[in-house]
């Protein structure tokens, strides 16, 4: 098993790698390209930059049609989390123009890991500053066991969860800027933490995001989802789920 | 994977079994969550933190009686898989004042985390609000990847 700490875009993404069959070398690589597809992600999509492809959408600079090919792929999935969320994710409602940010670490993280899984690991799992996406296996057919943080203690947990693709978490606690009600345009307070599991880690992304935003509404709209799970702590401290999380004791 | 390492973090639980044990061992102990009052009284309030329904394997529940505890009185139930605590949680709290009971309510999610904070040794990340790089290092994260480097 090989591990990597990597900063990019504004936080640090942890690598697992299982290397199976593979010789280290070959891991090695796998997880330096991970590492580069990361590095563009940020050059296209870090609204900090405002010289960054994003940056200049936003105000309007640069047409559609000139955006490098990720961008189309982001305002996909963008167009796809907002229906799926029923507005509670709208990157389009955002103070200061279109904010995919809600949901394109997720994305990246999920590029990133599909790079692994592609050298042929055995089993991978990336961790973008709070969104995990794995596959294969940490060990003997075991499952990957990822621990929800507690809002209010940044050294607990709040729970422990079994996952087989991905799960995504948000929350006011860190940098809650981009939970803005799309009804309101303002913070919305609703949840302490929010945090989705599913196939994609991209819906999964936005989808926290959404209920983070409109708590246990958007809540139920996640329970409609095929393949989706919630866990929403409200900021009273009380919690709700969908069913369909594997919560470990 | 070097496994001694993983009980660096476990060990910071350690100073709460003790009162978990207490907790364990019967009825509630008022007394012990007395101590366990947090320093500051502005952090949000958590009234009962009932756990949601959480499906895996043979658990038993211990609800104690319901205790008077000087501004009031509460029961806590504890939930335990063979012999450590899975979760707690207050089925009765009632207060005279609403000050006591925003200060009873936070030791309730204080306790389950420090429980969690202890099992962090069988995890392989942590999901949360996207971090930036400063809080990283503080993260649990950041000591998982350090453990598993090292």
């Amino acid at each position: 098993m090989t591990t990597h700490a990597e900063p990019v875009m504004g936080t640090v993404f942890s690598f697992t790698a299982v290397h199976g069959e593979l010789p280290e070398a070959t891991v090695r690589a796998a997880l330096a390209a991970a590492c580069r597809i990361l590095h563009r992600c940020d050059a296209v999509f870090s609204t900090w930059d405002t010289g960054s492809p994003v940056s200049r959408f936003r105000r309007g600079e640069a047409a559609l049609g000139r955006m490098p090919p990720e961008f189309a792929e982001v305002l996909a999935e963008c167009h796809a989390a907002k229906t799926a969320s029923a507005g509670w994710f709208d990157p389009w409602a955002m103070p200061g123009g279109f904010d995919p940010t809600g949901l394109v670490k997720g994305w990246a993280v999920a590029r990133a890991l599909a790079e692994l899984r592609g050298a042929g690991l055995a089993g991978g799992l990336v961790n973008g500053g709070g969104d995990v996406a794995v596959f294969g296996s940490p060990a003997d057919g075991d499952r990957w066991r990822v621990g929800i943080r507690h809002p209010w203690r940044a050294d607990a947990l709040a729970c422990v969860v079994e996952i087989d693709a991905a799960v995504a978490t948000s929350g006011p606690y860190e940098r809650g800027a981009h939970l803005i009600d799309p009804a309101t345009g303002r913070p919305a307070g609703r949840a302490a933490s929010a945090t989705v599991t599913g196939p994609s880690l991209a819906l999964a992304d936005a989808l926290a995001t959404g209920v983070a935003v409109g708590g246990d509404e958007a809540l139920a709209v996640v329970a409609g989802l095929d393949g989706y799970a919630g866990y929403l702590i409200r900021p009273d401290g009380s919690e709700a789920d969908t069913g369909g999380i594997a919560f470990v004791h | 994977m070097k496994r001694a390492g993983w009980y660096v973090i476990a060990g910071a639980a350690a100073g709460f079994a003790g009162v978990l044990g207490v907790l364990v061992s019967g009825a509630a102990a008022p007394g012990a969550l007395a101590q366990l009052k947090p320093g500051g009284t502005g952090a949000s309030a958590a009234p009962s933190a009932a756990a949601p329904a959480r499906t895996s394997g043979p658990v038993r529940k211990v609800t104690g009686t319901v205790e008077q505890y000087g501004y009031g009185e509460l029961s806590v139930t504890v939930t335990v898989r063979g012999n450590h605590i899975a979760d707690v949680s207050v089925p009765l709290l009632r207060t005279a004042e609403p000050y006591s009971q925003q200060l009873a309510q936070q030791v309730i999610p204080m306790l389950r985390a420090e429980v969690l904070t202890a099992h962090s040794a069988q995890i392989h990340g942590v999901s949360g609000a996207t971090y930036t790089s400063a809080a990283y290092a503080q993260s649990i994260q950041s000591a998982l990847d350090k453990l598993h480097a090292s």
